[in-house]
């Protein structure tokens, strides 16, 4: 009895802590983007890697087409807005945020994360190229401007002062496209501002997955893949910054007083390699959580993290992206990570949707084991069509993952 | 043997053995260089004294490249990679490989590690091309490039060579035009037949295709033609397998214009007047359009296509869809609608290069055949 009347408490979370926080700035987030669009503001649909700072300092209204996309596909509808974009002629082998995003675009509604309809486009194709064909289809259906900064991905391990003279000629192209649509005026000192608070929410953001790296980590690394929301909508807000910081001191309790957000007992080590399966991040999580597997390193935790002094460097930060970088770069970047958070094995998410993403994978991370010593194993999943994952798949490799970390530690 | 038909066994033998075409250049002490698509500078690569050589992979079983790529990309990179650990491209000096779509990055990233004995040298286009900041960009890819292969055989770069060579592809790219034109007039090749031309002029020094598209322009030019062949246009990145080709003949359809990526995609555009050759060359492409890996933020290939059939007074339009080809799979919904709305039939026919079963493709083309 005691035990039921436990069970159905509801859950209610702290209003100070970084997760209740983070979670009010995405719910903030979309609200005023939907009460902007009704006061007749124009809102537009961003790329989550599209210089955020210069809609910060326009003061204009974004809302992150991926983003949904995820919090859609988690909430359990990604096949069904799949099956509406195929049913326009959409091929199921493309990108499922893409899929998503198109089919919101025509029904304009969904229960699981409303957003406004957009105004105009900000693409920037750093992340992949799918992102220029999906907002360009967009743009035409809808017949609104698109604007465009062209990120190339970089074959070379040093971004090139020429790559970064192309990225600034369009960066100021942009401003001037969007002060048109906007009727907002850029103003340079407040670019200044913004950079300042991107840089301090980044420098928190890092703070916060550095804590990774201690034995047993003070948190759950899937958490990670859920505030990263934060790091793409809000970098440049004092809110987002704070939240982070009040993040990093709870983790720095946890190791203090030896607690984690890892609510089982830490017995492996791993690197996850991709994005979450977001339709089945439950079975997906559990499966680690329940064998004691904690994901301690993901790339998605520098990712986000964007340092820099001043324009020209917060341009190479944009050209330094996980897809835009080629083989050795993003090698080089995951050892970094996997060598410093004490990482024993690799599991690698071959995410049908994305082609760039999975395209070089198995050879980088045949590279990142070796160097690191470490076991690999990899699993098919999408990040958003639930159709393209096998519980038991997952399951087997997780265990196969498990077996060899305990026979290299020599007490299987 | 009538002199046409020994004119097209020549583009036959030529684009159905590249092989024997890249072992004849090496036999006879010219390096190649291998282009992947869809757009490489060859006119860069010929200036060199090289021979830019069509990469475009072949209908090959995947076994050695599933060590690289899953399986969800698509098949001419995939085959690309395979043929290329299977040592086909052996003897090549360098490969170049543009990063026009997300598979192009992958395959470049793929190939240092699967082909180490064909050093690849990346292009990397803008996308933005009109954006003035573009320019600078591409004459320092191009550089790049031409850095690559200078390197090759300490040969320095020579913008005057490069301004012959662009006058050998401009010439080229007329013929190929003509030929087009000409054959929307007087359909009297085969599917195959028109594909041989096509195909050729990837395994071939263009000045030596030239002459005989030229030749066969002659031909066709006084050529009678019956006018009993249904008219289509095709559209996409390849259709050059012979199985899906003679569906078309079978089916009494003739291919009367196309925005094939293997096929005219390749000449519409010429390089123009510019304060020097290479300039030229940034202008060519920043003028290139109409294609599903460059960027267009009004989509205007949707009604280049349309406007294809219109203009080439086809019945309909055939999608040749490159399984896993996104680009293609993300233009295809637009054009698709456009066409609707000119009220132009439309069929997509979805292939790869492991396809060896036609019969799916047949019952669909002799139905749409039958329509039109
Ligand atoms: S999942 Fe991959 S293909 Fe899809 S939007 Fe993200 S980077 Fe692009
Ligand atoms: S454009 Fe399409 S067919 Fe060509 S490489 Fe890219 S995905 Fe493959």
């Amino acid at each position: 009895m005691s035990e039921e009347v436990k069970k159905k408490k509801k859950y209610v979370p702290n209003p100070n802590s970084a997760k209740y926080k983070l979670g009010k700035i995405v719910e903030k987030h979309y609200k005023e983007a939907i009460e902007a669009k009704a006061n007749g503001e124009k809102i537009g649909w961003c790329a989550s890697n599209f210089p955020e700072e210069i809609c910060q300092t326009l003061g204009i209204k974004v809302v992150y087409p991926e983003n949904q996309a995820a919090a859609i596909a988690a909430r359990g509808a990604g096949e069904k807005l799949c099956n509406i974009a195929e049913a326009d002629g959409y091929s199921n082998d493309i990108c499922a945020y893409a899929r998503i995003s198109l089919a919101y675009a025509k029904i304009e509604s969904a229960p699981e994360q409303d957003m406004p309809q957009p105004d105009f486009m900000l693409c920037c194709n750093n992340i992949c190229n799918v992102m220029i064909k999906w907002y360009e289809n967009i743009a035409k259906e809808k017949n609104i401007p698109l604007i465009m900064i062209d990120i190339p991905f970089n074959p070379d391990k040093e971004v090139s002062k020429e790559q970064i003279a192309y990225v600034k000629g369009q960066f100021l192209e942009a401003i001037k496209q969007l002060e048109e649509i906007s009727g907002k005026k850029w103003n340079e000192n407040k670019f200044k501002e913004i950079m300042k608070i991107s840089n301090r929410t980044s420098k928190a953001w890092l703070e916060a997955t550095s804590y990774c790296a201690y034995k047993p980590s003070p948190l759950n690394g899937f958490d990670l893949l859920n505030h990263m929301a934060v790091a793409v909508c809000a970098r440049g807000t004092v809110e987002a910054a704070e939240a982070f910081e009040v993040l990093c001191k709870e983790y720095k309790e946890n190791v203090k007083e030896h607690k984690s957000t890892f609510r089982v007992e830490e017995k492996y080590r791993i690197m996850f390699e991709g994005i979450a399966v977001w339709p089945h991040l439950r079975v997906t999580s559990s499966g680690l959580k329940d064998r004691g597997m904690n994901m301690v390193a993901t790339v998605y935790a520098d990712a986000f993290g964007l340092l820099y002094d001043d324009l020209d460097g917060l341009i190479r930060c944009y050209c330094g992206v996980p897809n835009s970088v080629c083989l050795e770069s993003a090698r080089d970047t995951r050892i970094d990570v996997a060598k410093r958070t004490h990482a024993e094995g690799l599991l690698v998410h071959t995410n049908r949707s994305c082609k760039l993403w999975s395209g070089f994978m198995p050879e980088m991370s045949r590279q990142v084991a070796k160097a690191c010593d470490i076991p690999l194993t990899s699993f098919d999943g999408d990040q958003a069509d639930p159709r393209n994952f096998s519980e038991a798949q997952y399951e087997t490799r997780v265990e196969g993952l498990a077996e060899v970390i305990d026979s290299r530690k020599g007490d299987c | 043997m009538s002199n046409v038909d020994k004119l097209l066994a020549k583009f036959h033998e030529a684009a159905t053995n590249p092989k024997k075409q890249l072992d004849s250049y090496l036999k006879n002490g010219k390096k190649v260089i291998g282009c992947v698509p869809v757009y490489t500078p060859e006119e860069v690569i010929h200036s060199f004294g090289y021979v830019p050589f069509g990469v475009w992979g072949a209908d090959v079983q995947i076994k050695e490249a599933k060590r690289y790529f899953p399986a969800f990309i698509c098949s001419i990179m995939q085959s690309i990679l395979e043929l290329g650990i299977n040592g086909e491209y052996k003897g090549m000096s360098a490969i170049v490989i543009p990063s026009l779509c997300d598979s192009l990055k992958s395959v470049g990233q793929n190939w240092k590690y699967a082909v180490k004995d064909i050093p690849f040298i990346p292009m990397t286009y803008p996308q933005n091309r009109k954006c003035d900041s573009a320019k600078d960009f591409l004459n320092f890819t191009y550089g790049k490039v031409i850095k690559n292969l200078s390197d090759i055989d300490n040969i320095e770069f020579d913008d005057k060579k490069l301004a012959k060579s662009i006058e050998v592809y401009n010439k080229h790219n007329a013929a190929m035009r003509r030929f087009q034109k000409l054959l929307s007039e007087k359909p009297v090749l085969t599917a195959v037949e028109r594909k041989d031309v096509y195909k050729s002029a990837y395994f071939m020094l263009k000045e030596e295709h030239t002459d005989l598209v030229e030749e066969l322009n002659e031909y066709l030019a006084n050529a009678i033609y019956d006018g009993s062949k249904t008219r289509v246009v095709t559209s996409g990145i390849l259709a050059d397998n012979e199985n899906l080709l003679k569906i078309f003949d079978e089916n009494n359809l003739t291919i009367v214009a196309d925005d094939i990526a293997h096929e005219s995609r390749q000449y519409r555009t010429d390089a123009p007047q510019s304060n020097s050759a290479l300039d030229s060359l940034v202008e060519k492409f920043r003028n290139m359009d109409n294609c599903s890996v460059l960027f267009n933020k009004d989509k205007v290939r949707a009604n280049y296509v349309v406007n294809l059939a219109k203009e080439n007074n086809a019945a309909g339009v055939l999608m040749i869809m490159t399984k896993f080809c996104d680009p293609e799979e993300f233009d295809y919904v637009i054009i698709k609608k456009e066409l609707d709305n000119a009220d132009i039939p439309s069929l997509q026919v979805e292939i790869d290069r492991q396809m060896v079963n036609f019969e799916q493709a047949n019952t669909m083309i002799q139905a749409f055949g039958e329509v039109l």
